[in-house]
């Protein structure tokens, strides 16, 4: 599969992966490997004081992953630079993906908060991948502002409904001058393979590979989705016509052709 | 008795008990430090700041690290 580049860095594999909701470190680890993701996101929280054990990420080779800390939780832009500068400074990494979702029961993301932060973090030297609502216009304003991609929903976080936002989504591939992730919402790998043959550059997907009885065997039916989805929009597909158009020849058809006179 | 406020709930020790340093305060806690960020008073402090920084009754202490997160 051809390479994807974000900021100037090069990565083999279109898929993302979350690492939320896994049933454990390991099954995480297994599961991220078969997927051949080289980016996985994880989020920030306070360290629970009672269970200071509690390490999801000892799993997480940084050797071969970049780490991807979201900004989860945050509700307004303040909130979500605030996690964004502890990242970096947990870390020293400098991506993030820009979340601001105020409303707990569709976590939607604030297009206005989202706009806000990104233009502060770009100023301060994040390389800054944004969740946002399917909206085209806010697509152009935030590369505007410097974001590395933009990070578009199918459907709501979670929700495995797929690709309801294709409509939107088609306009943002088509004008887009930075990767274009489909992150959310993505619940089958019909619905990445979708995502990529539209002509997606990415998707990310978490919930339907850590909530599946076999979490290993669904990450590597989302590889082999994305890599045919990207394949399959490589080899330029066509449009779908409104009447048959035989594929057999339409000559040499084992009848006598009935003469007219 | 001294009060720390962690991780928005307030923490008692007795007068001269409590952990001089952030690096100390983790060590008390049983937190392995190396995977943690902190807030004092809403001022970043990365890992390799803990030892020098002094803890002192009063403070607002959040210690942050990362979990599995989509």
């Amino acid at each position: 599969m051809d390479t994807l580049t974000i900021a100037q860095r090069r990565f083999g594999s279109r898929l993302l992966i979350g690492t939320g909701k896994f049933s454990s470190p390991q099954v995480m680890a297994a599961a991220v490997a078969a997927s051949g993701a080289e980016i996985v996101t994880v989020a920030l929280r306070r360290v629970d004081i009672d269970n200071p054990s509690d390490d999801t990420l000892r799993e997480i080779d940084r050797e071969k992953l970049l780490l991807l800390p979201n900004t989860s939780g945050a509700r307004d832009a303040a909130e979500a630079v605030r996690l964004a500068r502890l990242a970096r400074a947990a870390t020293g990494i400098e991506w993030v993906k820009l979340e601001v979702t105020p409303d707990p029961y569709y976590l939607l993301p604030d297009p206005v908060g989202t706009l806000e932060a990104a233009t502060t973090l770009v100023k301060e030297g994040f390389v800054v991948l944004p969740y946002i609502n399917a909206d085209p216009i806010l697509a152009r304003r935030l590369e505007d502002v410097g974001t590395a991609t933009v990070m578009p929903l199918a459907s709501p976080i979670g929700s495995n409904q797929g690709m309801r936002t294709r409509a939107a989504l088609e306009i943002i591939i088509e004008q887009s001058n930075v990767p274009v992730v489909v992150d959310a919402g993505l619940g089958l790998p019909s619905h990445a393979a979708e995502a990529m043959e539209i002509g997606a550059d990415a998707v990310l997907v978490n919930t339907a590979i850590a909530t599946a009885a076999d979490p290993v065997e669904m990450a590597t039916a989302f590889r082999l989705a994305v890599e045919a989805g990207r394949r399959a929009y490589l080899s330029g597909p066509r449009a779908p016509l409104r009447r048959a158009e035989a594929s057999s020849p339409l000559t040499g058809f084992l009848r006598d052709e009935v003469t007219k006179p | 008795m001294e009060t720390l406020k962690l991780n928005g709930v307030e923490r008692q020790y007795a007068s001269g008990q409590m952990p001089a340093t952030l690096a100390a305060l983790l060590a008390d806690l049983g937190v392995d430090g190396s995977a943690v960020v902190a807030e004092v008073d809403g001022a970043i402090v990365p890992a390799a700041g803990f030892a020098e920084t002094p803890v002192a009754a009063g403070q607002s202490i959040e210690l942050i690290k990362f979990m599995g997160g989509g």
